[in-house]
């Protein structure tokens, strides 16, 4: 079923393939919801990468090929010998009984990878589960299925634990360390924005079966290297917070609509792709940046750790002097000022401040004297 | 009666059959292999009589008293048969390296496992019991597909080479006690003692099981004890082996009345599962 905003989405995409939402677009949308052009992009299924690859920012982020391997490698190390050592880790922290070892692996249904069959064997594997029959308490790489702004996306968490009359843990595995119970906030945040994902995903298969979501606990466990070891060790982190932002970012998806009529009519962020296998765009560069030009941009600094087109976001945020540069803790000061050419105009008294900035200028002045008194005592270079 | 003993009187009958007909028939080196496969039952019947041993269903050869001395120069198939040999149980490429390393002399990588395992399957196909055993996949208990990256001998009986969900840990704790075992052998029949890497790899295990590790008054780890390996990994193997059997057993008796010979050993064709999957729904 095809609706005039879902036709707009397709041009404003163009003639490449869609793509659909994953995990980094989905941590995106977590961490900064108010992007219009970040939504319009994901929610049309357009290829970030290649757009801001385009318009002369490449991404250059991801993770090296080096630390994917080492996580992969904590992960199988992990997962070795029927889940030995995360059999303990999860008897120390979920307090899982002796009995309760079973283990099915979802990795594949009998040889075949592909997501959908996948989906089907998770769902009757997890709903069996949740109904008290078989004998598995751990789920090895289940595929959950979240429907976003009416596509599919298929998500897959590193394990999923369920305690007998218990509810379901999202179980996450991470290589990077928790040194004395303490991790690197940064990147617990990035993996509990991940399982927050997975943890409304697990609650909408269950919820499908009219079991209740408090059959999933919003508590993540978080099974990661020891110190300075290689034996993994494990923590919860309450993910309550995130699962409710994302929950809710989530269903005011369907009004991208809104979104899109404000666009002008011809809109389009089409690289014209040339037909033959290399893909290359042939849409002149700075027509394409004209055309995102005309999107609004809500830049933060840490866009730069999940969305492509950050890069290109920031040189923008940059050209206009904009106080998004200098992250939400700076912006927040200056309310109502966008610029930081307008606060050094403030500041030096060049600019005569419109009626709701009379606090601000008069405060900005105050910390220009300041800084004028100590440069004259020598104390500034 | 013992499931593994029944399974394997039965194949010893069949083997006994097939011994004859063959001989009739004139066909005396299918007949000789047929009698090498006949005494290697014959052997695991017998071990298990001996050991008096329900529970730890493989047929398990002691580790010979001064391995280096010998096999240094067999081919990849003889090691990891000799290293699952030891295990008692299906196991993974790594886990089979690591007892390889522990226990046996000569080069076995887990690369060389990959091509092992495909070319078992091709040499079954193109003649059939041709050698005196396969390497063949574990299978799982419900689809009957073979199970990724598990490793068993086809000698085995189905019941020890299908997995359940209770399996992979049941599996863990037997493999850990067949090493502690192959450690205590090792520490009374050579004057080194067990390798570094056996005592490495009884670490590794002992220390993902309850109460395997010795405490001393200090409350740190102490040297490791092969029986109280054994003893912890029995006690919890206790908590899940009659669970574990029974669905192996169930499974292995809906094997043996759907699939043919050679899905019994490398699994039902993954066609198969979805037109079976697509029937249910």
């Amino acid at each position: 079923m095809k609706n005039p905003v879902d036709d707009r989405l397709d041009a404003l995409r163009g003639s490449a393939k869609r793509l659909d939402y994953n995990a980094r677009s989905l941590a995106a949308l977590e961490n900064n919801p108010r992007c219009t052009l970040r939504a319009l992009l994901d929610a049309s299924g357009s290829d970030k990468a290649a757009i801001a690859t385009h318009v002369g920012h490449p991404p250059s982020f991801g993770q090296s090929s080096f630390a994917i391997t080492r996580g992969n490698a904590f992960e199988a190390m992990v997962k070795d010998n029927g889940c030995a050592e995360l059999l303990r880790v999860l008897r120390e922290t979920l307090e899982l009984t002796l009995p309760e070892v079973g283990y099915e692996d979802l990795n594949d249904v009998g040889g075949d990878g592909r997501s959908k069959q996948r989906h089907e064997r998770t769902e009757e594997v997890l709903l069996r589960a949740a109904r008290g029959e078989g004998d598995a308490t751990l789920f090895d790489h289940p595929m959950l299925r979240l429907l976003i702004g009416g596509h599919k996306v298929y998500l897959e968490p590193d394990l999923v634990a369920l305690r007998i009359d218990g509810r379901f843990h999202v179980v996450e595995i991470k290589s990077f360390p928790i040194i004395d119970d303490q991790a690197d906030s940064t990147q617990v945040r990035a993996a509990t924005t991940q399982a927050c994902a997975y943890i409304i995903a697990l609650r909408d298969l269950l919820g499908r079966a009219g079991i209740g979501e408090e059959a999933v606990s919003d508590t993540i466990v978080l099974v990661a290297p020891k110190d300075f070891t290689n034996r993994p060790t494990g923590a919860f982190v309450d993910a309550r917070k995130q699962v409710a932002a994302l929950t809710r970012q989530l269903s005011r998806i369907e009004r991208i609509g809104d979104l899109v009529d404000l666009l002008p009519e011809d809109l389009t962020f089409d690289l014209d792709p040339t037909p033959d296998k290399n893909k290359q765009p042939r849409r002149p560069a700075e027509e394409l940046a004209e055309a995102l030009d005309q999107v609004l941009v809500t830049y933060r600094p840490d866009c730069l750790n999940h969305c492509e087109m950050a890069f290109y976001c920031r040189s923008r945020a940059r050209a206009e002097a904009s106080l998004d540069v200098l992250g939400p803790t700076v912006r927040e000061q200056f309310g109502g000022i966008d610029t930081t050419t307008m606060v050094m105009g403030l500041a030096r008294g060049e600019l005569t401040p419109s009626e709701d900035q009379v606090e601000i200028a008069a405060a900005l002045r105050h910390a220009a004297r300041l800084r004028a008194e100590l440069e004259d005592l020598g104390g500034a270079a | 009666m013992s499931d593994p003993l029944d399974a394997l009187e039965k194949s010893i009958g069949t083997l006994r059959r097939a011994i004859r007909d063959a001989s009739a028939a004139g066909d005396t080196e299918r007949a000789g292999e047929l009698r090498m496969q006949l005494r290697r039952a014959e052997r695991a019947w017998d071990a298990l009589i001996d050991a008096d041993e329900p529970a730890a269903a493989p047929p398990r050869p002691a580790p010979e008293a001064a391995p280096a001395a010998r096999g240094a120069q067999l081919p990849a198939r003889e090691h990891v048969h000799r290293a699952l040999m030891l295990l008692g149980t299906p196991a993974a490429p790594k886990l089979i390296v690591g007892v390889h390393e522990a226990f046996f002399p000569g080069e076995l990588s887990a690369s060389k496992l990959s091509s092992l395992r495909r070319d078992e399957e091709r040499s079954y196909r193109s003649s059939p019991g041709a050698r005196p055993y396969y390497l063949c996949p574990a299978l799982a208990h419900d689809l009957l597909t073979p199970v990724r990256a598990l490793i068993t001998i086809s000698t085995w009986t189905l019941e020890q080479r299908i997995i359940g969900p209770l399996s992979p840990r049941v599996d863990f704790l037997t493999s850990a006690i067949s090493i502690a075992e192959a450690v205590h052998t090792a520490a009374e029949s050579t004057p080194d003692g067990p390798s570094p890497e056996a005592l490495r790899l009884l670490w590794r295990f002992a220390v993902n099981i309850p109460d395997a590790m010795p405490r001393n008054a200090s409350g740190h780890e102490g040297a490791l004890e092969p029986q109280q390996v054994i003893g912890a990994a029995q006690a919890e193997l206790d908590v899940h082996t009659g669970t574990d059997r029974a669905t192996r057993a169930a499974a292995a008796r809906r094997a043996r009345k759907s699939l043919g010979d050679d899905g019994q050993l490398f699994g039902a064709p993954l066609q198969g599962v979805t037109h079976l999957r697509s029937a249910r729904a």
